[in-house]
């Protein structure tokens, strides 16, 4: 795209964070979506970043993405939330195999905070339509996985971690836990964005579909 | 999709990030080798999220379990073609007050002549089902001796009484004179059954005494097997077998044709506490289900032919009483203590399946004996609380569906039966 000189807008601290957490949300309804965990049907259409985003209506899974998201830029009890505290590294969402626990795909979204703006207090400029048409990017890029990672076709279920500075305290809603590893993944790399005071990158890496050629 | 940028996605290097100099150079070697993505350079932690404390997290389904369950659903509204309905609510009341609250009695009996039978404390009652006549038969005089075990014969013209002070009496109803006492027991009888002419009794004592009623000399077999007393006694409905429940946690079956020689049948120890109830299937022949008591809890259905258990439920309460429903395939439990669920209860499961339809009971304390109607409808709690409540649950009955029950109980009486109003 050809660049413009376009209206920058003043990002703060915790705007960024909020961008960061909500984009956390839709990517993660997207993933269930493309990804088949969920049944189509059980997805409703909202306009986000410029696309139909589908979000699922089940109870249970729509108030574990809310409280995740929340968490990771609302913590009431922890005091500061870690996406504002620069403390956040990153986030996975880890699909597996319910009848063997095996980890089949993992969307890895690397946090890089600026840390002049944690430390500083200062905020950044950056046009939000800018940031929007990156994440829109991103969200096309979810969609057409499907074309390249192997079928998912047996019941999953999902996890979410969270990669933390290691002085960052546990809150009660969630537990220590190992890495989740794939052995011997595929690994491909989606675009990223930035607010300019945290950028995100994703990855998905999957295990590899036994028809490939090697 | 842009194929040359998607290619050079494909085919890029992942690009190296800054390593921070207070990194461990072993344990990035570490990381390096162990993780298969990236690691930032700076040590972190990992967490995964648990979920709201406020909510409870679902499990996670997928779409072929999810379409699954509607599926069943599905099918299940299809198959429910007889509405089938549990009362909330009793139907009748009766007071039983000096009802004795113990475990091992069986206090009632509902004979072929709609007359129900009920020992409260040191009396005996007979209640009239069609015209709620009321009418006492006998009362023990002296503190120490009540009566423990009450049954109808199968033609309800004999009610056998089993006493506190091991003495059994056979009752002419109809003139409510004492036919006969049968000696034999030397501790108290928690469980009597008949068998036709043959009264079954079963003891403190550890004993089981047949007795020929017709006889001089009645005692034609006494048994010694239970290590406790005998608290459950069920015939098969063809009169060939016998279930006994003891205090031990013992099940035994035996054959009405070995019992003089003390052989069992089988020996069933799979029971942790007491075996009172019993109640043999009436569509499967040699199916029997017995319940266990306050540290067993569970319902166990037994093919007793081989002397195997068929199918196991937990109900996590003391049992005290199993009825077949004649009319639709169900059985149902009688509980009394429980840690957890179904204190006090009556619960409903279908068979055989042993899934739970559903749970009725409004008894302030636990219930000690279940009976049914002579015409498989009603089924009577009795608890602890004084009360006898009256459940019409095990109807209403199938019209004329091959249950040869019914239509055999239609023909051996001679007045219409159920006029609980």
């Amino acid at each position: 795209m050809a660049s413009r000189t376009v209206a920058k807008d003043i990002i703060t601290l915790r705007g960024s964070a909020a961008i960061v957490s909500e984009f956390f949300g839709y990517a993660a309804n997207s993933i269930l979506y493309n990804r088949g965990v969920y049944p189509e049907e059980s997805f409703a259409k909202v306009k986000k970043y410029g696309l139909p985003m589908l979000l699922t209506q089940d109870e249970g899974v729509k108030s574990f993405i809310t409280n995740l998201t929340a968490q990771l830029s609302e913590n009431e009890i922890v005091g500061k939330e870690w996406l504002e505290a620069g403390k956040l590294q990153r986030v996975v969402m880890v699909i597996m195999s319910k009848a063997t626990k095996e980890v089949l795909e993992r969307w890895n979204f690397s946090i890089e905070t600026d840390s002049d703006v944690v430390e500083k207090g200062v905020s950044r400029e950056k046009s939000d339509r800018e940031i929007m048409r990156e994440i829109q990017a991103i969200m096309r890029q979810i969609a057409s996985s499907i074309t390249y990672l192997p079928c998912l076709d047996e019941p999953c279920v999902f996890d979410v971690l969270a990669y933390t500075d290691t002085d960052v305290p546990v809150p009660f809603t969630w537990i220590e836990s190992d890495p989740k590893l794939i052995a011997n993944p595929q690994m491909v790399k989606l675009h990223s964005f930035d607010t300019k005071i945290h950028k995100v990158d994703t990855l998905v890496s999957y295990k590899n579909d036994e028809w490939d050629e090697q | 999709m842009d194929l040359d940028k998607a290619h050079t996605l494909l085919t890029s290097k992942t690009p190296q990030f800054n390593t921070s100099s207070n990194f461990n150079q072993a344990y990035r070697q570490k990381l390096i080798e162990n993780l298969s993505l990236d690691s930032q350079g700076r040590p972190f932690k990992i967490m995964v999220f648990r979920g709201s404390p406020k909510s409870s997290r679902k499990s996670i389904r997928f779409v072929d379990e999810l379409r699954q369950e509607v599926a069943a659903i599905f099918e299940k509204d299809c198959k429910q073609t007889p509405y089938r309905c549990i009362p909330k609510g009793e139907k009748r009341v009766l007071d039983a007050p000096r009802l004795r609250n113990d475990y091992y009695s069986n206090i009632m009996s509902w004979g072929m002549n709609n007359m129900l039978a009920v020992a409260l404390g040191h009396e005996l009652y007979l209640w009239n089902s069609e015209d709620q006549a009321v009418h006492k038969l006998l009362q023990v005089r002296g503190g120490n001796d009540w009566p423990t075990s009450v049954t109808w014969s199968e033609d309800a013209r004999t009610l056998a009484v089993g006493y506190m002070c091991s003495n059994l009496q056979l009752w002419d109803v109809e003139s409510s004179k004492l036919i006969r006492s049968l000696q034999g027991h030397s501790g108290r009888i928690a469980s009597t059954a008949w068998n036709g002419h043959i009264l079954t009794s079963g003891s403190r004592d550890k004993s089981i005494i047949n007795h020929d009623v017709r006889a001089a000399n009645s005692l034609a077999s006494c048994i010694k097997r239970h290590a406790d007393e005998v608290c459950g006694l069920k015939w098969s409905t063809e009169g060939n077998r016998l279930a006994s429940g003891g205090n031990e946690n013992l099940l035994y079956i035996w054959e009405a044709s070995k019992m003089s020689s003390s052989k069992f049948l089988h020996r069933l120890s799979d029971h942790c506490a007491a075996v009172k109830a019993l109640a043999w299937c009436p569509y499967q022949n040699n199916v029997l289900a017995s319940g266990g008591g306050l540290s067993d809890g569970c319902i166990k259905i037994w093919n007793t032919e081989k002397g195997i258990c068929i199918n196991n439920i937990e109900t996590k309460a003391q049992i005290c009483g199993l009825e077949w429903n004649r009319h639709h395939k169900e059985i149902l439990s009688g509980h009394g203590y429980s840690i957890r669920e179904n204190q006090n209860k009556l619960c409903l499961w279908r068979y055989p399946s042993m899934t739970k339809v559903g749970e009725l009971g409004n008894h302030k304390s636990r219930i000690i004996n279940l009976c049914q109607s002579p015409d498989g409808i009603t089924v009577i709690s009795a608890g602890a609380d004084e009360t006898l409540r009256f459940w019409d649950v095990f109807g209403p009955p199938t019209a004329g569906a091959g249950n040869s029950m019914v239509s055999d109980l239609q023909g051996l009486l001679s007045f219409r039966t159920s006029l609980l109003r």
